[in-house]
């Protein structure tokens, strides 16, 4: 596989609904009610019930680990949440290479709202093997 | 600072690992078996619950989080995470003053070696 910077990587494109973030409340153990319950979403301050911050992770680890498949192994993932996103709206999820040096590898990651804003950032780091 | 909670010890079950794709909307075969690269979070708690921060501000917030992943984490394994509060701060922006306080998790597996350290931010707003 050759890599070099500013190699983009094949984007994902979620669609997170409300259904989901109850799915997704229960299979990670993350109770707060800003995930599911509208009105006290509101209460707080929120616009309406919003993705977990986590989910919005699992969306872009998923985008890293299709691109990456077998050919390597993730080391190193991290995220920065800058706004909120709401279910029944698209979660377009994109990476680029930023570092190629040896078989080490790194991406920068974000997710974007359907108005191009970037409410996720991230960077991952990859060692490939194959 | 330093405020650590008591360890949690959990097994990795193939059923949890299932439901946890399914619920992020995860098709990877690879996962059936294998721990995708969030799923530690489900497993034990990522944050103390601290009554002092509750009291601050009407939100939790999720800043950022960072994994860092030692070993992979298949089904059956029994990680232990061990969780403290690395530090806390508070900074006032254009919305007002915020709290955050970071988290530090570590798992280690039943071998006794560490197989993911997670950091988190949780900010009170």
């Amino acid at each position: 596989m050759t890599l070099k910077v500013g190699d983009e990587i094949p984007e994902l494109v979620k669609h997170p609904t409300t259904r989901q973030l109850v799915q997704y409340a229960g299979a990670q153990g993350d109770f707060y009610e800003i995930h599911y319950d509208q009105d006290y979403a509101r209460s707080v301050g929120l616009p309406g019930v919003i993705l977990h911050g986590l989910l919005k992770a699992s969306f872009l680890g998923q985008l890293v680990t299709d691109w990456l498949g077998d050919r390597g192994t993730l080391q190193a993932f991290e995220v920065s949440y800058r706004g909120v996103d709401q279910p029944g709206r698209p979660y377009r999820c994109r990476g680029k290479v930023t570092k190629v040096d040896g078989d080490q590898v790194e991406l920068a990651v974000w997710g974007e709202d359907p108005d191009g804003n970037r409410t996720t950032l991230g960077s991952a780091a990859v060692v490939i093997t194959g | 600072m330093g405020v650590a909670a008591p360890p949690v010890t959990a097994t990795v079950e193939a059923g949890h690992l299932k439901r946890f794709a399914e619920a992020i909307g995860d098709p990877n075969p690879r996962w059936l078996s294998e721990a995708p690269p969030t799923f530690l979070v489900a497993i034990a708690p990522t944050s103390i619950h601290l009554e002092e921060a509750e009291e601050y501000g009407k939100g939790w917030l999720n800043g950022g989080n960072r994994f860092e992943y030692l070993e992979p984490v298949k089904v059956g394994d029994r990680i232990t995470a061990t969780g403290k509060v690395a530090d806390a701060y508070e900074k006032t922006g254009s919305s007002g003053s915020l709290l955050f306080i970071i988290f530090e998790t570590e798992y280690v597996n039943q071998h006794g070696r560490p197989v993911a350290r997670l950091r988190g931010t949780a900010i009170r707003r």
